[in-house]
Protein backbone atom coordinates (compact mmCIF):
# COMPACT_ATOMS: atom_id res chain seq x y z
CA UNK A 1 0.00 0.00 0.00
CA UNK A 2 1.37 3.27 -0.89
CA UNK A 3 1.63 5.81 1.69
CA UNK A 4 1.88 9.59 1.17
CA UNK A 5 2.51 12.86 2.62
CA UNK A 6 -0.37 14.82 4.21
CA UNK A 7 -0.73 18.08 5.81
CA UNK A 8 -3.36 17.55 8.96
CA UNK A 9 -4.56 20.76 10.15
CA UNK A 10 -6.22 20.69 13.62
CA UNK A 11 -8.51 23.34 15.18
CA UNK A 12 -6.93 22.60 18.66
CA UNK A 13 -8.34 24.30 21.23
CA UNK A 14 -7.55 24.08 25.54
CA UNK A 15 -10.17 26.00 27.75
CA UNK A 16 -7.43 25.67 30.56
CA UNK A 17 -4.44 27.53 28.85
CA UNK A 18 -5.90 29.26 25.41
CA UNK A 19 -7.94 32.27 24.56
CA UNK A 20 -9.56 30.94 21.35
CA UNK A 21 -8.98 27.43 19.06
CA UNK A 22 -6.48 27.68 16.82
CA UNK A 23 -4.44 25.97 14.01
CA UNK A 24 -1.94 23.20 14.74
CA UNK A 25 -0.39 21.47 11.95
CA UNK A 26 1.26 17.59 11.57
CA UNK A 27 2.56 16.64 8.50
CA UNK A 28 2.83 12.75 8.21
CA UNK A 29 2.94 9.54 5.65
CA UNK A 30 -0.42 8.04 5.71
CA UNK A 31 -1.82 5.32 3.79
CA UNK A 32 -4.30 6.55 1.54
CA UNK A 33 -7.38 4.53 2.46
CA UNK A 34 -6.35 5.45 6.65
CA UNK A 35 -9.48 7.10 7.96
CA UNK A 36 -9.30 10.39 9.41
CA UNK A 37 -10.21 8.32 12.96
CA UNK A 38 -6.51 6.76 12.32
CA UNK A 39 -4.48 9.67 11.84
CA UNK A 40 -5.80 11.36 14.44
CA UNK A 41 -4.36 8.15 16.55
CA UNK A 42 -1.58 7.93 14.84
CA UNK A 43 -1.24 11.54 16.34
CA UNK A 44 -2.68 10.95 19.92
CA UNK A 45 -0.30 7.86 20.21
CA UNK A 46 2.48 9.25 18.21
CA UNK A 47 2.96 13.19 18.46
CA UNK A 48 0.86 14.47 21.19
CA UNK A 49 -1.63 12.88 23.42
CA UNK A 50 -2.96 15.73 24.62
CA UNK A 51 -5.17 15.66 21.43
CA UNK A 52 -8.77 15.34 22.54
CA UNK A 53 -10.95 13.17 20.42
CA UNK A 54 -13.62 11.02 21.13
CA UNK A 55 -14.06 7.53 19.13
CA UNK A 56 -15.83 4.03 20.30
CA UNK A 57 -16.84 1.45 17.81
CA UNK A 58 -14.47 2.60 14.94
CA UNK A 59 -17.35 0.71 12.78
CA UNK A 60 -19.44 4.05 11.92
CA UNK A 61 -22.32 2.71 14.66
CA UNK A 62 -21.81 4.26 17.61
CA UNK A 63 -21.74 8.18 16.28
CA UNK A 64 -18.99 9.08 18.91
CA UNK A 65 -16.97 10.43 16.00
CA UNK A 66 -18.44 13.13 14.04
CA UNK A 67 -16.33 16.14 12.85
CA UNK A 68 -16.05 18.51 9.93
CA UNK A 69 -13.54 17.72 8.02
CA UNK A 70 -12.44 20.66 4.86
CA UNK A 71 -16.33 22.06 5.50
CA UNK A 72 -18.06 19.17 5.60
CA UNK A 73 -19.26 16.64 8.78
CA UNK A 74 -18.36 13.55 8.84
CA UNK A 75 -17.13 10.35 11.00
CA UNK A 76 -13.95 9.90 11.37
CA UNK A 77 -13.86 5.61 11.60
CA UNK A 78 -15.31 5.04 8.01
CA UNK A 79 -13.91 8.69 6.13
CA UNK A 80 -10.88 7.65 4.26
CA UNK A 81 -8.36 10.34 3.75
CA UNK A 82 -7.85 9.56 0.38
CA UNK A 83 -11.69 11.88 0.22
CA UNK A 84 -9.83 14.80 0.37
CA UNK A 85 -7.64 16.99 -1.55
CA UNK A 86 -4.50 18.78 -0.52
CA UNK A 87 -4.24 19.74 3.02
CA UNK A 88 -7.08 17.74 5.71
CA UNK A 89 -8.45 20.54 8.05
CA UNK A 90 -10.38 18.88 11.19
CA UNK A 91 -12.88 21.06 13.36
CA UNK A 92 -15.26 19.97 16.16
CA UNK A 93 -18.54 20.11 15.39
CA UNK A 94 -20.10 23.41 14.85
CA UNK A 95 -23.19 24.60 16.57
CA UNK A 96 -21.88 23.21 20.04
CA UNK A 97 -19.79 24.04 21.88
CA UNK A 98 -16.07 23.01 22.54
CA UNK A 99 -15.15 21.64 25.54
CA UNK A 100 -11.53 20.53 24.18
CA UNK A 101 -9.95 20.24 21.15
CA UNK A 102 -12.80 17.96 19.07
CA UNK A 103 -15.22 17.20 22.07
CA UNK A 104 -17.97 19.35 21.74
CA UNK A 105 -20.51 19.81 24.67
CA UNK A 106 -23.74 17.65 23.21
CA UNK A 107 -26.08 17.92 26.61
CA UNK A 108 -28.09 19.96 24.76
CA UNK A 109 -28.43 18.15 21.89
CA UNK A 110 -29.07 14.76 23.99
CA UNK A 111 -31.65 16.82 26.33
CA UNK A 112 -33.36 18.02 23.46
CA UNK A 113 -33.60 14.08 22.54
CA UNK A 114 -35.43 13.29 25.11
CA UNK A 115 -38.21 16.31 25.16
CA UNK A 116 -39.59 14.32 22.14
CA UNK A 117 -39.88 11.21 23.92
CA UNK A 118 -37.14 9.05 22.01
CA UNK A 119 -39.19 5.64 23.22
CA UNK A 120 -42.10 3.21 22.56
CA UNK A 121 -45.55 4.04 24.07
CA UNK A 122 -48.17 1.69 24.79
CA UNK A 123 -51.51 2.12 25.35
CA UNK A 124 -53.11 -0.83 23.77
CA UNK A 125 -52.76 -4.52 25.47
CA UNK A 126 -49.73 -6.21 25.20
CA UNK A 127 -50.27 -9.13 22.39
CA UNK A 128 -49.35 -12.97 23.24
CA UNK A 129 -45.79 -13.03 21.88
CA UNK A 130 -44.79 -9.23 20.18
CA UNK A 131 -46.01 -6.21 18.12
CA UNK A 132 -46.18 -7.19 14.47
CA UNK A 133 -45.69 -4.84 11.57
CA UNK A 134 -45.89 -5.59 7.91
CA UNK A 135 -43.08 -4.86 5.70
CA UNK A 136 -45.06 -1.42 4.07
CA UNK A 137 -45.85 -0.36 7.18
CA UNK A 138 -42.11 -0.59 7.95
CA UNK A 139 -41.15 0.89 5.15
CA UNK A 140 -42.30 4.65 6.67
CA UNK A 141 -39.74 4.44 9.13
CA UNK A 142 -36.74 1.92 7.80
CA UNK A 143 -34.79 4.78 7.49
CA UNK A 144 -35.01 6.56 10.17
CA UNK A 145 -34.61 3.75 12.86
CA UNK A 146 -30.74 3.70 11.10
CA UNK A 147 -29.83 7.13 12.83
CA UNK A 148 -27.06 6.43 14.99
CA UNK A 149 -27.07 10.09 17.09
CA UNK A 150 -24.33 11.36 15.88
CA UNK A 151 -25.00 14.53 15.87
CA UNK A 152 -23.70 16.08 12.59
CA UNK A 153 -26.87 17.11 11.14
CA UNK A 154 -28.13 18.96 13.69
CA UNK A 155 -24.55 20.71 13.76
CA UNK A 156 -24.76 21.28 10.17
CA UNK A 157 -28.16 22.98 10.65
CA UNK A 158 -28.50 26.98 10.18
CA UNK A 159 -31.73 27.55 12.02
CA UNK A 160 -29.57 26.12 14.79
CA UNK A 161 -26.51 27.89 14.46
CA UNK A 162 -29.35 30.67 14.84
CA UNK A 163 -30.89 29.76 17.55
CA UNK A 164 -30.01 26.82 20.03
CA UNK A 165 -33.26 26.34 21.48
CA UNK A 166 -34.36 24.88 17.84
CA UNK A 167 -34.61 21.31 18.75
CA UNK A 168 -33.02 20.02 15.49
CA UNK A 169 -33.10 17.44 12.79
CA UNK A 170 -32.15 14.90 14.74
CA UNK A 171 -34.61 15.09 17.56
CA UNK A 172 -37.48 16.13 15.45
CA UNK A 173 -36.29 12.50 12.92
CA UNK A 174 -36.68 10.66 16.00
CA UNK A 175 -39.97 12.06 16.81
CA UNK A 176 -41.15 11.08 13.45
CA UNK A 177 -39.76 7.70 14.07
CA UNK A 178 -42.17 6.99 16.50
CA UNK A 179 -45.05 9.33 15.38
CA UNK A 180 -44.83 6.77 12.09
CA UNK A 181 -44.49 3.60 13.90
CA UNK A 182 -47.42 1.50 14.18
CA UNK A 183 -46.65 0.34 16.76
CA UNK A 184 -46.51 2.97 18.85
CA UNK A 185 -49.41 5.36 20.68
CA UNK A 186 -47.78 7.96 21.60
CA UNK A 187 -48.38 9.98 18.43
CA UNK A 188 -50.43 12.74 19.45
CA UNK A 189 -48.34 13.82 22.38
CA UNK A 190 -45.06 13.91 20.38
CA UNK A 191 -46.70 16.02 17.49
CA UNK A 192 -47.65 18.71 20.53
CA UNK A 193 -43.93 18.91 21.73
CA UNK A 194 -42.49 19.07 18.02
CA UNK A 195 -45.90 21.98 16.88
CA UNK A 196 -44.11 24.50 18.22
CA UNK A 197 -42.00 27.34 16.86
CA UNK A 198 -39.13 26.04 18.55
CA UNK A 199 -39.77 23.14 17.37
CA UNK A 200 -40.33 21.47 13.77
CA UNK A 201 -41.21 25.04 12.59
CA UNK A 202 -37.80 26.09 12.58
CA UNK A 203 -37.20 23.79 10.20
CA UNK A 204 -36.85 25.97 6.90
CA UNK A 205 -35.71 22.40 4.35
CA UNK A 206 -31.89 23.81 3.76
CA UNK A 207 -31.59 20.37 3.45
CA UNK A 208 -28.06 20.78 5.06
CA UNK A 209 -28.73 18.04 7.79
CA UNK A 210 -29.75 15.78 4.58
CA UNK A 211 -25.86 16.09 3.12
CA UNK A 212 -24.42 15.85 6.62
CA UNK A 213 -25.92 12.49 7.44
CA UNK A 214 -23.33 9.81 7.33
CA UNK A 215 -26.18 7.14 7.29
CA UNK A 216 -27.78 9.37 4.20
CA UNK A 217 -31.40 9.66 5.81
CA UNK A 218 -33.61 11.30 3.76
CA UNK A 219 -34.18 13.67 6.98
CA UNK A 220 -35.65 16.61 5.19
CA UNK A 221 -38.35 14.38 3.41
CA UNK A 222 -39.20 13.11 6.32
CA UNK A 223 -39.61 16.20 8.62
CA UNK A 224 -42.11 17.11 5.54
CA UNK A 225 -44.15 14.35 5.82
CA UNK A 226 -44.11 15.51 9.89
CA UNK A 227 -45.07 18.75 9.19
CA UNK A 228 -47.83 17.72 6.95
CA UNK A 229 -49.51 15.20 9.79
CA UNK A 230 -49.23 17.62 12.29
CA UNK A 231 -51.06 20.75 9.91
CA UNK A 232 -53.68 17.85 8.93
CA UNK A 233 -54.34 16.64 12.42
CA UNK A 234 -54.98 20.02 13.52
CA UNK A 235 -57.25 21.20 10.67
CA UNK B 1 -30.47 20.65 34.39
CA UNK B 2 -34.29 20.59 32.47
CA UNK B 3 -34.54 23.38 30.19
CA UNK B 4 -37.94 24.46 28.18
CA UNK B 5 -37.46 24.40 24.79
CA UNK B 6 -40.74 25.44 24.07
CA UNK B 7 -42.20 28.58 23.20
CA UNK B 8 -45.41 27.27 23.54
CA UNK B 9 -46.43 28.87 19.68
CA UNK B 10 -48.96 26.54 18.07
CA UNK B 11 -48.76 29.26 15.21
CA UNK B 12 -46.03 27.91 12.79
CA UNK B 13 -48.49 25.27 11.58
CA UNK B 14 -50.60 27.82 10.00
CA UNK B 15 -47.78 30.23 8.85
CA UNK B 16 -46.38 27.66 7.12
CA UNK B 17 -49.59 25.71 5.61
CA UNK B 18 -50.51 29.46 4.04
CA UNK B 19 -46.64 29.70 2.98
CA UNK B 20 -47.44 26.80 0.84
CA UNK B 21 -50.52 27.91 -0.33
CA UNK B 22 -49.81 31.40 -1.25
CA UNK B 23 -46.64 29.85 -3.33
CA UNK B 24 -49.04 27.53 -5.50
CA UNK B 25 -51.37 30.61 -5.66
CA UNK B 26 -48.82 32.54 -6.74
CA UNK B 27 -47.22 30.25 -9.46
CA UNK B 28 -50.81 30.62 -11.23
CA UNK B 29 -50.99 34.11 -10.84
CA UNK B 30 -47.54 34.83 -12.02
CA UNK B 31 -48.63 32.90 -14.67
CA UNK B 32 -52.00 34.58 -15.84
CA UNK B 33 -49.63 37.76 -15.25
CA UNK B 34 -47.01 36.79 -17.89
CA UNK B 35 -49.60 35.80 -19.90
CA UNK B 36 -52.03 38.68 -19.59
CA UNK B 37 -48.97 41.19 -19.78
CA UNK B 38 -46.70 39.67 -22.67
CA UNK B 39 -49.05 36.93 -25.15
CA UNK B 40 -52.42 38.68 -25.46
CA UNK B 41 -52.52 41.76 -27.93
CA UNK B 42 -49.53 43.03 -29.87
CA UNK B 43 -46.11 41.02 -29.79
CA UNK B 44 -43.92 43.16 -28.24
CA UNK B 45 -44.89 45.08 -24.81
CA UNK B 46 -45.60 49.05 -25.36
CA UNK B 47 -46.66 51.51 -22.68
CA UNK B 48 -50.10 51.98 -24.48
CA UNK B 49 -50.75 48.47 -24.78
CA UNK B 50 -50.59 47.88 -20.96
CA UNK B 51 -52.08 51.47 -20.27
CA UNK B 52 -55.27 50.38 -22.79
CA UNK B 53 -55.33 47.00 -20.90
CA UNK B 54 -55.30 48.68 -17.64
CA UNK B 55 -58.79 49.35 -18.44
CA UNK B 56 -60.47 45.99 -18.27
CA UNK B 57 -61.68 45.50 -14.70
CA UNK B 58 -60.44 41.46 -15.36
CA UNK B 59 -57.08 42.54 -15.98
CA UNK B 60 -56.66 44.51 -13.25
CA UNK B 61 -58.03 41.86 -10.80
CA UNK B 62 -55.18 39.43 -11.77
CA UNK B 63 -52.85 42.23 -11.04
CA UNK B 64 -54.12 42.96 -7.91
CA UNK B 65 -53.96 39.52 -6.70
CA UNK B 66 -50.92 38.59 -7.80
CA UNK B 67 -49.60 41.97 -6.34
CA UNK B 68 -51.54 40.85 -3.12
CA UNK B 69 -50.22 36.99 -3.13
CA UNK B 70 -46.37 37.80 -3.67
CA UNK B 71 -46.35 40.59 -1.14
CA UNK B 72 -47.86 37.96 1.10
CA UNK B 73 -45.38 35.13 -0.18
CA UNK B 74 -42.34 37.47 0.12
CA UNK B 75 -42.67 39.23 3.35
CA UNK B 76 -44.10 36.09 5.55
CA UNK B 77 -41.08 34.30 4.18
CA UNK B 78 -39.02 36.91 5.38
CA UNK B 79 -40.71 36.96 8.63
CA UNK B 80 -40.20 33.11 9.33
CA UNK B 81 -36.39 32.98 8.69
CA UNK B 82 -35.74 36.54 10.86
CA UNK B 83 -37.79 34.85 13.81
CA UNK B 84 -35.15 32.68 13.89
CA UNK B 85 -32.47 35.09 14.81
CA UNK B 86 -34.56 37.17 17.33
CA UNK B 87 -35.36 36.22 21.07
CA UNK B 88 -36.06 39.11 22.56
CA UNK B 89 -39.92 40.40 22.11
CA UNK B 90 -39.23 43.92 21.74
CA UNK B 91 -37.34 43.22 18.76
CA UNK B 92 -39.64 40.64 17.04
CA UNK B 93 -42.05 43.55 17.63
CA UNK B 94 -40.38 45.99 15.94
CA UNK B 95 -39.53 43.77 12.94
CA UNK B 96 -42.31 42.65 12.25
CA UNK B 97 -44.24 45.93 12.58
CA UNK B 98 -41.61 46.62 10.02
CA UNK B 99 -42.22 44.21 7.75
CA UNK B 100 -45.83 44.95 8.42
CA UNK B 101 -45.83 48.63 7.39
CA UNK B 102 -43.77 47.87 4.32
CA UNK B 103 -46.06 45.59 3.05
CA UNK B 104 -48.33 48.35 3.40
CA UNK B 105 -46.49 50.76 1.84
CA UNK B 106 -45.85 48.33 -0.98
CA UNK B 107 -49.18 47.52 -1.53
CA UNK B 108 -50.75 51.35 -1.62
CA UNK B 109 -47.99 51.89 -4.24
CA UNK B 110 -49.09 49.27 -6.38
CA UNK B 111 -52.52 49.29 -6.22
CA UNK B 112 -51.93 53.06 -7.18
CA UNK B 113 -50.38 51.64 -10.14
CA UNK B 114 -52.42 49.41 -11.08
CA UNK B 115 -55.84 51.12 -10.69
CA UNK B 116 -54.75 54.64 -11.49
CA UNK B 117 -52.28 54.48 -14.14
CA UNK B 118 -55.12 53.15 -16.54
CA UNK B 119 -58.04 55.23 -15.39
CA UNK B 120 -55.98 58.39 -16.14
CA UNK B 121 -56.22 58.25 -19.76
S1 LIG C 1 -29.92 11.64 11.34
FE1 LIG C 1 -27.92 11.09 10.45
S2 LIG C 1 -26.63 12.90 10.94
FE2 LIG C 1 -28.41 13.06 12.23
S3 LIG C 1 -27.81 12.14 14.17
FE3 LIG C 1 -28.81 10.51 12.94
S4 LIG C 1 -27.15 9.52 11.84
FE4 LIG C 1 -26.31 11.43 12.62
S1 LIG D 1 -16.10 5.61 16.33
FE1 LIG D 1 -18.15 4.95 16.48
S2 LIG D 1 -19.07 5.97 14.81
FE2 LIG D 1 -16.98 6.45 14.55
Amino acid sequence: MSKEKRVIKILRYDPANDKKPHWVDYTGEYDSDSTILDVLNEIHWKIDGSLAYRRSCRSAICGSCAMKVNGQNILACETPIHKFKGKIKIEPLPGFSIIKDLVVDMDLFFEKLKKVKPYLIVDKPLPDKEFTQSPEEFEHIRESVTCILCGACTSSCPSLWGNEDYLGPAALLRAYRFIFDTRDDGANDRMDIVNDKNGIWRCHTIFNCMEACPKDIKITEYLSRLKVKIVENSI
Amino acid sequence: MDKNFKETSKSGGIIWLFQRLSAVVLFVLLMAHYVTYHFIGHGVVKYVDIIEKMKAPWFNLIQFLFLLTALYHGINGIWMVAEDYMKKKGTRIFVFSVLVMLGVILMFVGMLTIFKAGAKL
